[in-house]
C-alpha cells in the first residue's frame, strides 16, 4: 500500500474513532446507570479499562513488529514498531492517570499496588527505555536494533511481571478490596464498556496508521534531501 | 559442541583471570556492599524493627544496586584496546560470547551477593539458621536472572551516549519479578517457615532465570552486530 | 581466484582480488574506507549486496569466513592485563587452533617477542604491542589480511619493523588489503592501489601504472571530485 493510501485509511479510522469516542462519552455520562457502591466516579472506568487494553495491544504489536524487524530487516517494520510503541505510551499514560484519580475517590488513596496498574507502570518504564535507547545512539540503525531488543524482552517479561505482582498482592492483601469489574456487570455497563473498547481500538489503529505514514514520509524526505545534497 | 564449550571456557577464564589480576570490580562491589550496610545502620531505627523483618528487602535491594555497579563494567575491560572487536571477529558464535560473559558476571555477582548476606549476619546479627543452603540457592537463581538481563542490556547501554546511566532504566522494570519472588522466598526462610512454602517462588525464579538466559543468548547477536 | 563480488553497502564498489595481491586503498577521512574493510571482515552487515568467496556467497557472520580473515587495526585487540603469550593463547583457543603451543611460540619468535612472552601487554612499548597485535592477527594463518591504518601511532623504528613484517606477508599466497591515508607507507608494498571518496572508488589501478608524484595525482583526483 502506498503511503498516501495508508494516510487516508489512518485519517478515516481516526475520525471514526473520535466520533465513536464521542458517543461513548455521551453514553458514559448520560446513558449508563450509576454504579451503586462507588457512585459517579466509577464512570472513569469506561476510559480506564479500554485505555489499558489498547496500551497492551499497542505494546504487543510493537514487540511483534520489533521481532519481525530483527528477522527481516525491513525499515517499514521498525517504523510500524515505533508507531505502535508511541501509541502504547499514550494509552498507558491515560490508564496510569485515570487509575489514581479513580482510586483517590473510590478508596481514598491515589496508588494501590493493584496488579494491572503496577504492570502497566512497569511497562511504561520498559518502553521509556525503548525510546531512550532509540534516540541515544550515534548510528540510528543500531538504535533501532537495540530498541527492538528492549521491546522483545519487555513483551516476554510481561507474563512474569503479571504473575509476580498478583502473587505479591496475595501475600499482602490491600486494605480495601473492591473489584471494579466483577463478572456480574449489569447489562448497560457492559454495553458501554464494549462500545468504549471498540472506540479506543479503532482510534488507536487510526493513530497508528497516521503515525506510520508520518514515519514513511519522514524517511522519504531524508532520502530525497540526501540525494539533493550529493 | 566441544569446540563451543571450549570457546565459552576460554572467554570465561580470560575474564576471571583479568578480574583476579586487577580485582577492580570485586573491590568496588565489596566496598559498596559494606558501606551501604553501614549507612543502613544509621538509616534504620533498630529499636523498633528487628533485622529479620526488613533484612530480605534490604539484602535484595543491595544485591540489585551492587549488581548494577558490577555488571555495568562488563565491556569496559574489552573496550580498552578494542579487544571486543577481536572477539567478535573470531569464529566464536555470538551466543557463546554472551554465555561466557554472563557466566563471568555470575561469578563476580554471586561472590558479592554472598558477601551481602555475610555483612547482614555480621553487622545486624541476622539469624539465618538452617535455611542458609536454601537462601544461597534462591540468591543464585536471582543473580543468574540478573546477569542474564544485565549482560544483555549492558551491551545495549554501552552502545548509547547515555552509557551506564541508562542501565537501571532498562533492567529494573524487567527485574521486578526477581525482586518480588526473591524477597518473598527470603522472608519466608528468615521467618523460619518450612521450605515447601517457598517452593513456588523458587520455581518461578528458576523459570525466569532460564527464560532470561535463553533470551539473552538469542538477542545478543543483534546488539553486538555493528 | 578469490572474489569479493558486489559490496554495495558502501556504495556500489565492485572489488575482486587475486591471490598474492596487495591492495592499498587511499582516501580522506570519512571516505568509507574503514566501513569497506569491516564489510570485508564480515563485521558489518551489508544493507544490499553480497560477498563471494571462491564462487560461493558468504552469509553475514559466517564462522568459516572468520577463519580465513585476519584483521589488524590501529587498535591491537589485546588485553593489557594478560601477558603477550596469554593474549595469543586466548585468541588461538577462540580460533580452535590445534597445535597451540607450537604456533604461539613460533609467532612470538618470528616477531622477536620471545623474551617478553611473559610480560603483561600494558608493560610493552607501543611498537612491541603493534608487533604482538600483528602476531594476533596472523595467528590462525589467514589467507586474507585486512589492515586498517596499521601505522597510526607508531614511532619510526616500529614502523620499519611493521614494514618488514608486512613485506614477509607478501608471499604470493595471501591477499592483503590495507586502508590508510599515509601515501608513502601505503604505496611501499602495494601491487594495486585505489582511491576512495564518498563511498566509491574514484580511481583504481596497478602500482606500476603510477608515474611521477602520486601525492599530486591523489590530490588531483580528490579535488576533481569536489
Amino acid at each position: 500500500m502506498s503511503t498516501k493510501k495508508i494516510l487516508l485509511a489512518g485519517t478515516m479510522l481516526a475520525m471514526i474513532g473520535l466520533v465513536w469516542l464521542g458517543v461513548v462519552y455521551w453514553m458514559s455520562f448520560f446513558w449508563v446507570s450509576t454504579e451503586v457502591t462507588q457512585g459517579i466516579a466509577q464512570r472513569i472506568f469506561y476510559v480506564h479499562v479500554p485505555a489499558a487494553w489498547t496500551s497492551f495491544l499497542a505494546f504487543g504489536l510493537a514487540a511483534l513488529f520489533s521481532g519481525m524487524y530483527l528477522w527481516l530487516r525491513d525499515e517499514r517494520l521498525d517504523r510500524a514498531a515505533v508507531s505502535a510503541a508511541e501509541g502504547g505510551m499514550v494509552f498507558a499514560t491515560i490508564m496510569l492517570t485515570t487509575g489514581p484519580l479513580w482510586g483517590k475517590i473510590a478508596w481514598g488513596t491515589y496508588w494501590t499496588w493493584e496488579p494491572r496498574l503496577t504492570l502497566t507502570l512497569l511497562l511504561w518504564f520498559i518502553f521509556l527505555g525503548y525510546f531512550l535507547v532509540r534516540s541515544s545512539t550515534e548510528n540510528p540503525e543500531k538504535g533501532k536494533r537495540h530498541a527492538a531488543v528492549v521491546a522483545i524482552v519487555g513483551a516476554l517479561d510481561i507474563p512474569f511481571i503479571h504473575l509476580s505482582v498478583i502473587w505479591f498482592r496475595s501475600l499482602h492483601p490491600a486494605p480495601v478490596v473492591i473489584k471494579p469489574e466483577g463478572p456480574t456487570l449489569p447489562g448497560d455497563m457492559l454495553t458501554t464498556l464494549l462500545m468504549s473498547l471498540g472506540a479506543f481500538t479503532v482510534l488507536f489503529l487510526g493513530l497508528f496508521l497516521l503515525r506510520y505514514s508520518l514515519e514513511n514520509l519522514r524517511s522519504e524526505l531524508d532520502t530525497r534531501s540526501r540525494h539533493a545534497s550529493v | 559442541m566441544r569446540n563451543y564449550l571450549k570457546q565459552i571456557r576460554t572467554i570465561l577464564w580470560k575474564d576471571l583471570l583479568v578480574e583476579f589480576r586487577t580485582r577492580e570490580r570485586l573491590i568496588a562491589m565489596g566496598a559498596f556492599v559494606v558501606l551501604v550496610a553501614i549507612l543502613f545502620n544509621y538509616a534504620t531505627d533498630w529499636a523498633r524493627v528487628s533485622p529479620e523483618d526488613i533484612a530480605s528487602g534490604l539484602v535484595w535491594m543491595t544485591i540489585m544496586f551492587a549488581g548494577l555497579l558490577g555488571v555495568g563494567r562488563t565491556f569496559h575491560l574489552e573496550a580498552e584496546d578494542g579487544a571486543f572487536q577481536g572477539i567478535l571477529m573470531s569464529p566464536v558464535p555470538k551466543d557463546a560470547i554472551f554465555i561466557a560473559k554472563a557466566l563471568a558476571n555470575f561469578v563476580f555477582l554471586y561472590i558479592m551477593a554472598l558477601l551481602v548476606v555475610g555483612v547482614f549476619i555480621f553487622f545486624f546479627g541476622l539469624e539465618v539458621g538452617g535455611s542458609f543452603g536454601m537462601l544461597t540457592l534462591v540468591i543464585a537463581l536471582g543473580v543468574l536472572a540478573f546477569v542474564a538481563l544485565g549482560t544483555l542490556f549492558t551491551a545495549v547501554s554501552t552502545g548509547t551516549r547515555m552509557g551506564d546511566t541508562l542501565l537501571p532504566v532498562l533492567i529494573f522494570p524487567l527485574l521486578a519479578p526477581v525482586v518480588i519472588y526473591g524477597t518473598g522466598a527470603t522472608s519466608q526462610f528468615l521467618a523460619g517457615r518450612p521450605v515447601t512454602e517457598a517452593e513456588g517462588s523458587i520455581r518461578m525464579l528458576a523459570a525466569f532465570a532460564l527464560t532470561a538466559f535463553f533470551l539473552g543468548s538469542w538477542l545478543f547477536r543483534f546488539v553486538v552486530e555493528d | 581466484m578469490r572474489e569479493y563480488g558486489t559490496v554495495t553497502a558502501v556504495d556500489g564498489i565492485d572489488l575482486s582480488l587475486a591471490r598474492g595481491e596487495f591492495l592499498t586503498i587511499f582516501g580522506p577521512n570519512g571516505a568509507g574506507k574503514t566501513s569497506l574493510l569491516a564489510l570485508l571482515a564480515g563485521a558489518l552487515r551489508p544493507n544490499r549486496g553480497q560477498v563471494w568467496l571462491r564462487g560461493e556467497t558468504l552469509d553475514f557472520g559466517e564462522v568459516e569466513w572468520r577463519h580465513r580473515i585476519g584483521v589488524l587495526s590501529h587498535q591491537g585487540f589485546l588485553y593489557g592485563h594478560l601477558s603477550a603469550e596469554e593474549n595469543l593463547r586466548f585468541y588461538g583457543q577462540l580460533f580452535g587452533l590445534s597445535d597451540l603451543d607450537y604456533v604461539v611460540n613460533h609467532k612470538l619468535q618470528h616477531l622477536g617477542l620471545q623474551d617478553r612472552a611473559g610480560s603483561l601487554v600494558r608493560d610493552l612499548s607501543h611498537g612491541m604491542k603493534q608487533r604482538l597485535a600483528l602476531a594476533r592477527a596472523l595467528l590462525h594463518d589467514p589467507d586474507i589480511v585486512l589492515l586498517d591504518e596499521p601505522y597510526t601511532g607508531l614511532d619510526p623504528s616500529a614502523a620499519i619493523v611493521l614494514q618488514g613484517v608486512l613485506s614477509d606477508l607478501k608471499d604470493g599466497q595471501r591477499t592483503i588489503v590495507m586502508v590508510t591515508h599515509n601515501l608513502t607507507e601505503g604505496l611501499a608494498l602495494a601491487t594495486t592501489a585505489a582511491i576512495m571518496n564518498r563511498g566509491r572508488f574514484v580511481w583504481q589501478g596497478k602500482r606500476a601504472e603510477i608515474e611521477g608524484d602520486f601525492g599530486q595525482f591523489y590530490h588531483g583526483v580528490i579535488e576533481g571530485e569536489e
